[in-house]
């Protein structure tokens, strides 16, 4: 749990943080969104005190971080910074052992940590234990910075802008990825973006800053459907916001009874896919199968439904 | 007559196939085959005089000479391989070398022990002209690291043999050092202890108070301007304002004159030297620190690295790069300045070119500044390759 009290952070007279409070649940993952500049990047690094607020205060899992030192807080919070600040000096192993190399961890325990977490970001371990971060592309080295975040396996994990250099296709993965991640270990994690698709996606919740102030914090549906500002109206888009409402729910969500012809879609699929390929294959409707065991049908209408402003 | 065609031809040949390097290499060695090859002197102290190469050596090996020298420049001149120029001037640097010793023999009289082969201005202009072209052609070749101190060993222990084999020995400059060996010895220790223990304590006081003025910028300006004042007083007025305050540190504190503090001789020229040298250490130190990308410095502090830690395995290793190329200006500085201590009684080879100096010996002046150029140079050497093979681990 993560508790963000009237918080101000001013650098001269600007306020780059300007009272924002906000409540994280434990194993959630909330993503904070916002134009360059907004004060997303401030605001995450006070939680784990790289910047100290000029007011207010925060308390991760009841206790105020001000509490503790800097260091100690730090180590049990992972940490991805804003263009992964690897260490060009170390390999890649010695990179993603950081943390747990400062919390002396054994030799061993930590080279079996580091081949995992190589594994998990499907960078193999053989190959690349031993390369400086210079010998990466970009996206890999991000990888390797989100693996570094997660190497002591903290509870809590602090993201700033964590897949901004991949390309659509490593960047989905990325995602999957994490998410998987987050549902195993239950990690609460507060997610920067700028990329809003990213934030539907991933967050179980999503808080708007604009010039230091949170215009509005909710679940992702509720922020598409009810922009509390004209400012988060634009943010969200409104051309696209159908497609966004029903990218956040699954076709195993709302399987209608019925039959229909044609390739099953997995039940796994999000409603947005399922609409663009019902649309693409000129059908009506379409089975919904779940490892091969037909669920049921979704139709065209029923999406389209599902698309209107709740 | 030549055609406007033709003449525009002609320029582009000479574009095209020249070494415009290789003409002013060729031009300084032409001009050094007409000046003083060797200088015969009666006694060591008297001027002599000059002798050029084809007077100086027997007749075969002048023509061999002539023809050697002419081949090698023909390469300097003409666009070609690299190793190729290579080769060239440094087989040409080692026969001008032997070839002086030859003459040196040559032209020693077998009765008067008193006489003197010096080495003459076309010697040396035939030898920078040489240089000029090996320098270049090794630069152009790029060599990595671990090459450049391969060629520094190999060119140490071929000049070394040269030396060690006697063909030298009729030469000025090698009677000078005969009839001191003890001393030129013993004056060398002296300088690198000067050269050396001032770059260590520059870098032992520097470096920490680079880190000191990186983390407390309130220090910065006015350490930087200290430092930069020190630097403008000419080293002979320094040595001579550490006299005084250092002979009362000597009268008046206990056990100072027992560690060998006094006001001449090395404790001040010691002072001195590391005083010179701060400055270097502590700008590059806080240079190589404030210049690390923000992000690498705060993904440390984001992992959970205490202060100490970040500096010790993060910034020092990034930085040093930096902080060895300061180490390296101050120790080739330092190696050069170091021949000013024999004024103040504190040694070094500065004695020799000193006292050579009074003497109007020019050689004796030789034997205390060849030595010291070389030292400089080789360490030049050793440290910048250092900086490469460190700068190599900690790319980006
Ligand atoms: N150390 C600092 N000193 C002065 N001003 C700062 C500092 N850090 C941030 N700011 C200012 O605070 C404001 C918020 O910056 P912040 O980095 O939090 O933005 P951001 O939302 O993360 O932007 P981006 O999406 O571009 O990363 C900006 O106006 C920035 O200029
Ligand atoms: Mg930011």
């Amino acid at each position: 749990m993560i508790e963000i009290c009237d918080v101000v952070k001013s650098f001269g007279d600007t306020r780059a943080v300007d009272e924002v409070s906000l409540m994280i649940a434990p194993h959630t993952i909330c993503a904070l969104v916002g134009t360059s500049g907004s004060g997303k990047t401030t605001l995450l690094r006070m939680i784990n005190r790289l910047v100290e607020p000029t007011s207010g205060n925060i308390r991760v899992d009841g206790r105020d971080v001000m509490s503790v030192p800097a260091y100690e807080l730090r180590r049990q919070m992972g940490y991805v910074i804003q263009g992964h600040g690897l260490f060009p000096h170390w390999t890649i192993a010695r990179n993603i052992a950081t943390v747990p190399s400062l919390l002396g961890w054994d030799r061993r325990t930590i080279d079996r940590r580091v081949d995992e977490l190589l594994d998990l970001f499907q960078l193999d371990p053989a190959t690349y234990r031993n390369r400086l971060p210079g010998e990466l592309s970009g996206g890999q080295r991000q990888r390797v910075g989100v693996a570094r975040a997660l190497a002591a396996k903290p509870n809590i994990l602090l993201m700033d802008e964590p897949f901004g250099a991949l390309d659509p296709v490593t960047r989905g993965k990325a995602q999957e990825e994490l998410r998987i991640i987050q549902q195993k270990f239950g990690t609460t994690i507060v997610l920067v973006t700028h990329d809003m698709d990213e934030a539907t996606h991933l967050g179980d919740r999503i808080a708007v800053l604009d010039k230091g102030r949170l215009l509005q914090h909710g679940e992702p549906a509720d922020i598409i459907a009810n922009p509390a500002t004209d400012f988060v109206r634009e943010l969200v888009g409104t051309t696209d916001r159908a497609f966004r409402l029903l990218s956040l729910a699954t076709l195993g969500e709302h399987v209608e009874s019925g039959t229909a012809d044609g390739e099953p879609l997995e039940a796994t699929m999000t409603l947005r896919s399922a609409y663009s390929e019902l649309l693409w294959s000129g059908r009506k409707a379409a089975p919904v199968a779940r490892d091969g065991t037909v669920l049921g049908i979704v139709t065209l209408d029923g999406l389209g439904r599902l698309a209107a402003r709740p | 007559m030549m055609t406007i065609l033709q003449t525009a031809n002609s320029a582009s040949f000479v574009r095209r196939r020249l070494d415009p390097l290789g003409v002013v290499v060729t031009a300084v060695a032409v001009a050094g085959l007409f000046l003083p090859f060797v200088i015969f002197k009666a006694n060591r102290i008297v001027p002599g005089e000059g002798v050029p190469l084809w007077a100086a050596l027997p007749v075969w090996a002048a023509i061999a000479a002539l023809v050697g020298l002419g081949s090698v420049l023909v390469i300097a001149m003409l666009r070609v391989r690299g190793e190729l120029k290579l080769a060239a001037s440094g087989a040409g640097l080692l026969a001008v070398v032997l070839l002086i010793g030859l003459a040196a023999d040559t032209m020693s009289p077998q009765d008067d022990s008193l006489a003197r082969i010096g080495i003459g201005a076309g010697s040396w202009l035939l030898i920078l002209a040489l240089a000029l072209m090996l320098t270049d052609a090794l630069s152009r070749l790029d060599p990595g690291p671990w090459t450049r101190i391969g060629s520094l060993a190999f060119a140490m222990v071929v000049f070394g043999a040269i030396l060690g084999s006697g063909t030298l020995n009729e030469l000025s400059i090698l009677k000078e050092y005969g009839s001191r060996a003890p001393a030129f010895w013993q004056e060398t220790r002296r300088h690198l202890e000067l050269a050396f223990g001032s770059v260590l304590l520059a870098t032992g006081i520097g470096v920490p108070v680079g880190i000191a003025c990186h983390r407390f910028s309130a220090m910065r300006s006015g350490v930087l301007n200290l430092l930069n004042i020190v630097q403008t007083i000419p080293s002979i007025a320094l040595f001579g304002i550490l006299i005084a305050p250092l002979a009362w540190i000597a009268a008046n504190v206990p056990g100072a004159r027992t560690i060998g503090i006094s006001g001449i001789g090395m404790a001040p020229a010691m002072v001195a030297l590391t005083a010179y040298a701060l400055l270097p250490v502590v700008a590059n130190t806080l240079v190589g620190l404030t210049g690390l990308a923000t992000t690498t410095v705060e993904a440390a502090r984001g992992m959970g690295m205490t202060s100490g830690q970040r500096l010790w395995h993060v910034e020092l290793p990034l930085a040093m790069p930096v902080i060895l190329t300061g180490i390296r200006i101050i120790l080739v500085q330092n190696i050069g300045l170091s021949t000013i201590a024999a004024l103040i009684g504190g040694g070094g080879l500065g004695v020799f070119v000193f006292q050579g100096a009074g003497q109007t010996a020019i050689d004796l002046v030789l034997l205390g500044a060849a030595p010291t150029v070389a030292l400089a140079f080789a360490a030049a050497v050793l440290l910048g390759s250092f900086i490469d093979l460190s700068a190599e681990r900690a790319r980006t």
